[in-house]
């Protein structure tokens, strides 16, 4: 946001002092904010991910790119260099695509829909818990991230099955339908969207809720007036992602759908795989990529519309001075009624999506069947459990490497994402925000693509270490989401405090160090964490690169439930829980985290 | 080995010369009959195999013999058929794995794709039926038949027309397509209204008759999941691994025995083409088909031999495809045919009846 400094810049309306002492104050004051961070150069600070991206991701997507304008789809036709629209043509020709593209972009918005009204609660709740059982709390909120997704899939189908307790309670049945899809989709990515909210949620100024109860304000106005407008950015970054995951989702589509529900993601795996028609499969891959990328930033304007206070003053001109959150008295009363059963009605939901896993899994994993698909009750065994650890298991060898892994992604990730967050936030122009966009790529391009695009470039991951080339693939799927939940703390950063220690004297590298990793620390152990597990759980692609020795956890459970699906895949989602427990709450003991956790 | 270095042999490069002569001259003999002393110690096998209970069999069978005459490496790469077969072909010419497992299909048509090699006479091919001896070493038969759980069906189903019975209407999780059961249950809808894989017109139309159907599934374990789920009460399915389904886990599902018979569907061993480890992977291939190895498929996973020399108990015998009249009464395609109308039956398959 490059603004001519303006007097009026100066005066600001009440709601815009209101919203910017909540936290989320973009640094409005921009000439502070050149000052700050002109030293360092946006560039600069864009190039270590703009490096591995284009190393990582451009590579393969330029290769996806090279094969959807291919003409001759034979699996050994030489790859042509004049660009062919046949592909294209093709997709965008035929009803039966687009028909499916529509579904596809509305699997990914209801999903979206849902995740943000069960999620905002649960952040709500999560926010306001005593510091030291919040890691606790987040370990109940990223159960299902922790689940591996047969499991979970499972679950879910045991839950809505005919003879399953929804059923049986309501007699509503709906698995093997795009809603039971979207609930599933909903389960999975809705960690996501609270952890996104969480942050801004934990660390915004309560003095802004003293004030306004004092004033008279019910729990309900406040949520209206300050919880909502505060989260928006937060909700904006979840949205997205959630969005984004779920349209290119289609592991969950297959499963839960019963084969009944096609999303694009699942035509793509087909038509590349099964019918190794690479052309036509890259070109509906790309129109899906350019198509999630359209709703995306559809959805950036409306909540620019929501969000006047944040931007510049040019763009508020429309939007009115201040709130455009004014309800009729009418509404507002019947608000006022409803909203706390809702709020109630939409925690336990939420709270049945995240935990129900957990109940399921630790049951099956001590039940003596013999297929972990198994309803029924069949008596009590450890003997599951033993399997997992008798020698040439190999589950704990694939374990290690998925953590070691996960670990070394997810460091890189933070550490390539955060000057990033940094430029897009202070940055604001043309080139940052064309940087940002690319950045996302990687998230709306469905895995089985990028998969498609790392198989045809197979001959470059032979000569690097397997090891090398995973962790770089790695990176680049779970860098943006770690640059989207950054993005959304850095937004929030009090620019004040940074100029408070320069003024004090501290250099740029001492602020840095001394005020905002400290005041960042919550976003950044947040996204690190997240970004931990989508690497610890990922398979898609990684079901690729792997070679004997480079087998992770998902890929060996993949390979498992080929044929059947034993009951040792839940022992391994259990412990998976329990050690990401243990784990949270000895850094909570010993390192203090709810110290950190709390600004 | 450059031109100017061959004028001026130095004594190394001499005996070099000779010994590489010596194999040239001896190579007829070797390739003939495989010696296994040529297996170099040290050297690694890459298998790509399914997980679960094939891997352990392969591991104790294969595996373990080979490391510990030869003192070899065997490195398992996991997985699906659908990833494996993308891979190979995508490595064509210079392959990581140097033994891959598939369906029947899609060996013979490997082969053809000058992907995997077509087999050689290694030990153990001999005994090998003459069905698996296409497009690869056939390790395992399995034939796809009807299979329902028999608490949701009036009428037990004893013939591939049942599944238009009015009591099942709604109620069946077709396999999808492509797959080897999907395949298998288009062919079987087409044979049985006087088409074939020549004449498809009718298979679709059958199955068309069929919608809505409560599921697709994709898979064994996918299948088992929704019989447990009570969410369906019949499908098409691989009848060795849904009986090991019925007697351990879910004694409603019934695999049925269709008085129109059933299509073969076989796992097939597949040497690369270009391995570096011939000799060791043609090893391999041979503990494959092996009488133990065979016999602990037929009582893990009641998979059929494709030995004639193993000899089985009755009871067991009872469950598999095993011997010279189960394995002649298997109904064969033309899968050369059927392959290279995949992809337009895939489209035909999700347009008129998956969607």
């Amino acid at each position: 946001m490059v603004v001519a400094l303006q007097p009026r810049d100066c005066e600001l309306s009440l709601g815009d002092q209101i919203t910017r002492r909540v936290g989320a104050a973009r640094a409005d004051t921009p000439c502070a904010q050149r000052r700050q961070w002109r030293r360092v150069p946006a560039a600069l600070l864009l190039l270590p991910m703009g490096l591995w991206l284009a190393l990582g991701f451009a590579a393969p997507m330029a290769t996806v790119l090279l094969l959807s304008l291919q003409a001759d789809t034979g699996i050994f036709a030489p790859l042509s260099f004049i660009p062919s629209p046949a592909q294209f043509m093709h997709v965008l020709t035929d009803i039966y695509y687009l028909d499916m593209i529509a579904r596809t972009l509305w699997t990914g918005l209801a999903t979206a829909l849902l995740s943000a009204a069960l999620g905002l609660p649960v952040a709500m709740w999560l926010a306001a818990l005593p510091p030291r059982w919040q890691p606790l709390g987040v370990a109940l909120v990223l159960i299902p991230l922790l689940t591996n997704v047969v499991v979970r899939s499972i679950g879910m189908i045991l839950f809505l099955a005919s003879n399953g307790p929804l059923a049986q309670l309501t007699g509503i049945n709906i698995l093997f339908t795009r809603t039971a899809v979207i609930i599933a989709l909903t389960q999975v990515f809705m960690p996501f969207l609270i952890m996104a909210l969480y942050d801004t949620l934990a660390t915004r100024d309560r003095r802004i809720d003293e004030a306004a109860a004092s004033l008279g304000a019910t729990g309900t106005d406040r949520f209206w007036f300050i919880t909502l407008p505060t989260a928006l950015p937060a909700l904006r970054a979840g949205v997205t992602v959630v969005f984004l995951l779920s349209a290119t989702a289609y592991v969950s589509a297959t499963l839960i759908g019963g084969g009944r529900v096609w999303v694009i993601g699942r035509l793509v795996f087909e038509e590349a795989l099964q019918i190794q028609n690479y052309p036509l499969a890259s070109a509906l891959a790309m129109v899906l990529l350019v198509v999630c990328l359209l709703i995306v930033s559809l959805i950036n304007l409306l909540f620019r519309r929501l969000t006047p206070w944040l931007q510049p003053r040019e763009g508020r001109a429309r939007t009115g001075d201040g709130f455009g959150w004014r309800l009729p008295a009418l509404a507002r009363r019947a608000l006022h009624v409803v909203a706390p059963t809702l709020r109630r009605v939409a925690l336990s939901v939420a709270a049945l999506l995240l935990v129900g896993p957990l109940v399921f899994v630790a049951l099956n994993s001590v039940n003596d069947v013999p297929q972990a698909t198994a309803a029924a009750w069949r008596g009590f065994t450890l003997k599951w459990y033993a399997q997992i650890f008798s020698e040439g298991s190999n589950y704990i060898d694939a374990a290690m490497l998925s953590a070691r892994l996960a670990g070394l992604s997810a460091l890189c990730a933070v550490l390539i994402a955060l000057p990033a967050a940094f430029a897009l936030v202070r940055h604001p122009g043309r080139g940052t925000r064309t940087a940002g966009g690319l950045f996302l790529l990687p998230l709306a391009l469905p895995g089985i693509a990028l998969a498609l695009g790392v198989l045809r470039l197979l001959q470059w991951f032979i000569i690097i270490p397997p090891f090398v080339g995973l962790m770089v693939v790695h990176v680049v799927l779970i860098a943006p989401f770690t640059l989207v939940m950054l993005r959304a703390a850095v937004e929030s950063l009090d620019i004040r405090l940074e100029e408070a220690a320069a003024s004090l004297g501290a250099s740029p590298m001492r602020a840095f160090m001394l005020v905002v990793v400290p005041t960042l620390a919550p976003a950044i152990f947040a996204s690190a964490v997240i970004a931990f597990l989508v690497s610890f759980g990922e398979v898609t692609v990684t079901a690729f690169l792997t070679t004997a020795r480079m087998l992770t956890l998902p890929v060996r459970i993949y390979a498992d439930v080929q044929f059947d699906v034993e009951p040792t895949v839940n022992v391994i989602s259990v412990l998976t829980i329990v050690v990401t427990m243990l784990a949270l709450a000895a850094v909570n003991r010993f390192v203090g985290l709810d110290r950190v956790w709390r600004r | 080995m450059t031109q100017s270095k061959l004028y001026r042999p130095t004594r190394r490069r001499f005996g070099q010369m000779v010994l590489g002569s010596a194999t040239l001259l001896a190579a007829p003999a070797i390739l003939k009959n495989p010696v296994r002393a040529n297996i170099a110690p040290g050297s690694t096998l890459v298998v790509g195999v399914w997980g679960g209970a094939q891997e352990r069999i392969v591991r104790e069978f294969c595996g373990q013999p080979l490391i510990d005459e030869y003192g070899v490496n065997i490195e398992y790469v996991l997985g699906g058929t659908t990833e494996r077969r993308a891979r190979a072909y995508q490595e064509r010419g210079r392959p990581s794995f140097d033994v891959i497992y598939l369906n029947i299909f899609e060996s013979r048509q490997a082969v053809r794709d000058g992907v995997t090699q077509a087999p050689r006479e290694i030990e153990g091919y001999d005994d090998l039926y003459d069905l698996a001896r296409i497009g690869g070493y056939g390790v395992a038969f399995n034939a796809t038949t009807p299979v329902y759980d028999e608490t949701m069906v009036e009428a037990p189903i004893t013939s591939w027309q049942d599944f238009w019975r009015e009591d099942l209407a709604g109620k069946i999780a077709w396999p999808s397509y492509p797959g080897a059961q999907g395949t298998a249950a288009l062919l079987m809808a087409a044979r049985i209204n006087g088409g074939d894989e020549y004449n498809i017109d009718p298979g679709f139309e059958a199955i068309r008759a069929l919608r809505p159907f409560a599921a697709f599934q994709g898979s064994q374990a996918q299948l088992f999941g929704m019989f447990d789920a009570q969410q369906v009460a019949a499908s098409a399915e691989f009848g060795s691994f849904t009986q090991m389904y019925a007697d351990t886990q879910n004694p409603n599902v019934i695999v049925s025995d269709p008085e129109e018979g059933m299509p073969v569907a076989m796992n097939v061993a597949c040497i690369t083409e270009g391995t570096e480890n011939q000799a060791l992977a043609e090893a391999w291939v041979s503990l494959h088909l092996s009488q133990a190895c065979q016999r602990a498929y037929a009582e893990q996973l009641y998979y059929g031999p494709t030995i004639r020399s193993l000899e089985l108990e009755p009871e067991l015998a009872a469950k598999t495809i095993y011997g010279e009249e189960d394995v002649a009464s298997l109904i064969d395609f033309d899968w050369d045919h059927i392959i290279a109308q995949q992809a337009a039956w895939s489209s035909r398959f999700n347009r008129e009846i998956a969607n």
